[in-house]
């Protein structure tokens, strides 16, 4: 079903064994990268405005759906890539302009807001796509070698931009006069205000902020997987298990839950790998598990891993 | 004086709305073609459902995305007896798929509700849904159980060793069921045990400091509704003879929680009414093919409406807030009770606690 795993995993004839290793490497930096830009959007959203964003696996398709447009209407991929973070940036403005903004005194009917959102644009798609898979390739393709490896480019594009994207997003949050604002309205809303500090606006800005995010997992993580409508389904499930592992309350948590979900889901498609194992567990029942593996460590570990010892 | 009459007046409204259903529902089959009477007794089955999802938001708050994951693994139940056992007698089926729901539920109860930590909306919210996604992937992947085809039944069930087909006698047979699971329900939440889930909803601290453990007793009444969606799955599985991997995942699920919402929460006729409104559109809509892939747009629109404008659903308009939840036994104090229910109503369990 997802063209990534299919095409990485397949069995490559003689000793490329480090080689082999590499790509494992390099998939598994790619996929906490997504995740990580997936959750940052999501934790941002849910730690300033104490919404969570049942939305969020949809700005994700989203990102995808705009690339695959582009693709549509013959225009280059990238150029979609490029646009995606601003359509879904726009989009979670009018959102939060439209809906959630006359919520936020009441965070579980919000969310009841944004699963009923989620279900609208899941929908729309899907009725748009027609309930297909649909492929998306890399902007660009093949790969780069040093020393006798090969890297993906395209991985490499993931890997650092992701990097580029939580520089700038850290730079903003720390050294900009709005960075500012919003970690005052983080810390105490009602002396922000006092302060003459506009929270709306700041949390308009921060929910296209956390949307444009999404948009921009999604957009590039679309080469990597098929476009189909539940895609944003299985995002939504696999940051809520991340923010979960990494624990709540802190921003750096959610990420490395982010870094460890999206390392497991390759790592646990890897483990096929290993003779016989692949006949007893299917690409299906890897996925489950990295759920329940993950449910696991959250039953036992309420805190989440990460945090567990600073409480 | 005035206030108390009038108190008095509007609390006959839901004994109204009760009766009016049952003999509403009584008299469907009469009125319908039998093709008519067989999506109507399917509508009765996923009321089930969406009472045990009342049961769990609208009396309880907790937030159930995954009520299908019962409904779902106790259909499989039931179809596999059917299937490789041979086993088609519903008075033997239905208390397996019961028992079915009843021990899913208390796993994920035990799994979400008993931790070390005291669990917020969303993280019940989201694991219901993740549990029921996952079990979704899981069966659509599965040989053993027909994969994403799902598993047909094609033998005809029996009650008592009598064949009984779809139609109207399998309509009164559910109606029955439904009747049961709704008097039950009723009962459980009017009793003492009620009043500690209202109790719960309105102040859960405050019912902790009492010495109530309030996670116990809000994973007792989520296995409860687990047995409900289960009853509803087995009954679901014989009347349609299929059940596949959509009647156990999020599709389903959404479903529950839009009937629960749309008919309105915390009356448990509510959400009964909220699935013969929707079902009923589904099906008056169906004939029209343009908007048939949109169908489930509209659904959700429908419920972005509700969740934002009318939290107390369709039965809302007629129901006064006193009649709603846990607000029986109050006493005559007035607008600011009716104030606080209203409050309350909006925002169940631990909303002020917030989203982390």
């Amino acid at each position: 079903m997802h063209s990534f795993h299919k095409r990485i995993f397949t069995k490559s004839p003689g000793g490329e064994r480090l080689d082999d290793a590499v790509k494992l490497v390099f998939d598994v930096m790619a996929f906490a990268s997504i995740m990580v830009l997936v959750v940052s959007g999501l934790a941002v959203i849910a730690s300033l405005m104490g919404i969570f964003n049942l939305a969020h696996g949809e700005f994700v398709l989203l990102g995808a759906y705009t690339v695959y447009l582009f693709r549509e209407w013959g225009l280059p991929i990238w150029l979609g890539m490029m646009v995606a973070p601003f359509v879904v940036g726009l989009f979670g403005a009018v959102i939060e302009r439209g809906v959630i903004r006359r919520l936020y005194s009441q965070p579980i009917i919000a969310m009841l807001a944004t699963y009923a959102i989620g279900l609208i644009v899941r929908e729309i798609v899907r009725g748009l796509i027609g309930g297909q898979y649909y492929a998306v390739a890399e902007p660009i393709d093949g790969s780069w070698s040093v020393g006798g490896l090969n890297f993906s480019i395209w991985r490499t594009v993931i890997i650092v931009s992701t990097a580029l994207v939580m520089l700038g997003a850290w730079l903003f949050l720390t050294r900009t006069s709005i960075g500012l604002q919003i970690r005052g309205a983080l810390e105490n809303p009602a002396l922000a205000r006092a302060s003459g500090v506009s929270t709306t606006k700041l949390y308009a800005l921060t929910f296209a902020l956390g949307a444009s995010l999404a948009g921009l997992a999604g957009a590039l993580m679309v080469p990597l997987f098929s476009l189909s409508a539940d895609l944003g389904v299985r995002f939504l499930v696999q940051a809520f298990l991340s923010v979960m592992l990494g624990g709540v309350g802190s921003f750096e948590g959610p990420l490395l839950g982010a870094a460890m979900i999206g390392s497991m889901v390759p790592g646990f498609q890897w483990l096929r790998e290993i003779p016989g194992v692949s006949a007893a567990v299917s690409p299906v029942v890897a996925e489950v598990l990295v759920f329940v593996a993950a449910l696991v460590i959250v039953k036992f570990r309420p805190n989440g891993l990460i945090n567990s010892g600073r409480r | 004086m005035k206030k108390a009459e009038a108190a008095k007046r509007t609390r006959k409204v839901l004994p109204i709305v009760e009766a009016a259903l049952l003999v509403g529902l009584l008299a469907v089959p009469h009125i319908t073609s039998d093709f008519q009477t067989i999506i109507a007794s399917r509508m009765l089955i996923l009321a089930i459902l969406a009472i045990s999802f009342d049961l769990c938001w609208g009396w309880s708050g907790i937030m159930t995305f995954g009520q299908a994951l019962y409904f779902g693994v106790a259909g499989y139940v039931a179809a596999l007896l059917a299937n490789k056992a041979g086993i088609v007698e519903l008075l033997l089926i239905l208390p397996v798929s019961m028992a079915t729901g009843l021990i899913v539920a208390l796993l994920i109860g035990w799994f979400l509700l008993l931790g070390k930590r005291t669990p917020t909306v969303i993280f019940v919210a989201l694991g219901t849904l993740t549990a029921s996604y996952a079990a979704e992937r899981l069966v659509a992947g599965w040989q053993w159980v027909g994969a994403a085809n799902g598993m047909s039944i094609w033998e005809f069930a029996t009650i008592g060793g009598a064949e009984i087909e779809p139609g109207m006698l399998f309509y009164y047979f559910i109606l029955a069921f439904l009747v049961a699971a709704y008097l039950l329900s009723r009962r459980i939440v009017r009793s003492q045990f009620g009043l500690v889930l209202a109790g719960m909803r309105q102040n859960e601290e405050r019912l902790a400091y009492f010495g109530y453990r309030v996670q116990v007793f809000k994973a007792l009444i989520f296995a409860f509704a687990g047995m409900l969606a289960g009853l509803a799955g087995g009954l679901y599985a014989f009347h349609e003879g299929f059940i596949g991997p959509a009647s156990m995942g999020m599709g389903l699920s959404t479903y529950a929680v839009l009937y629960g919402l749309f008919g309105g929460i915390g009356t448990l006729a509510g959400p009964i009414i909220g699935v013969g409104a929707i079902e009923t559109l589904a099906f008056v809509l169906s004939d029209i093919n343009a908007l048939k892939p949109y169908w489930p747009v509209i659904l959700g629109l429908i419920m972005l409406v509700v969740v934002v404008y009318r939290p107390t659903g369709l039965l809302g308009l007629v129901l006064s807030d006193r009649e709603r939840v846990g607000s029986y036994g109050l006493g005559g104090d007035g607008a600011a009770a009716t104030e606080k229910a209203k409050a309350a109503a909006a925002e169940p369990a631990e909303a002020k606690r917030g989203a982390a």
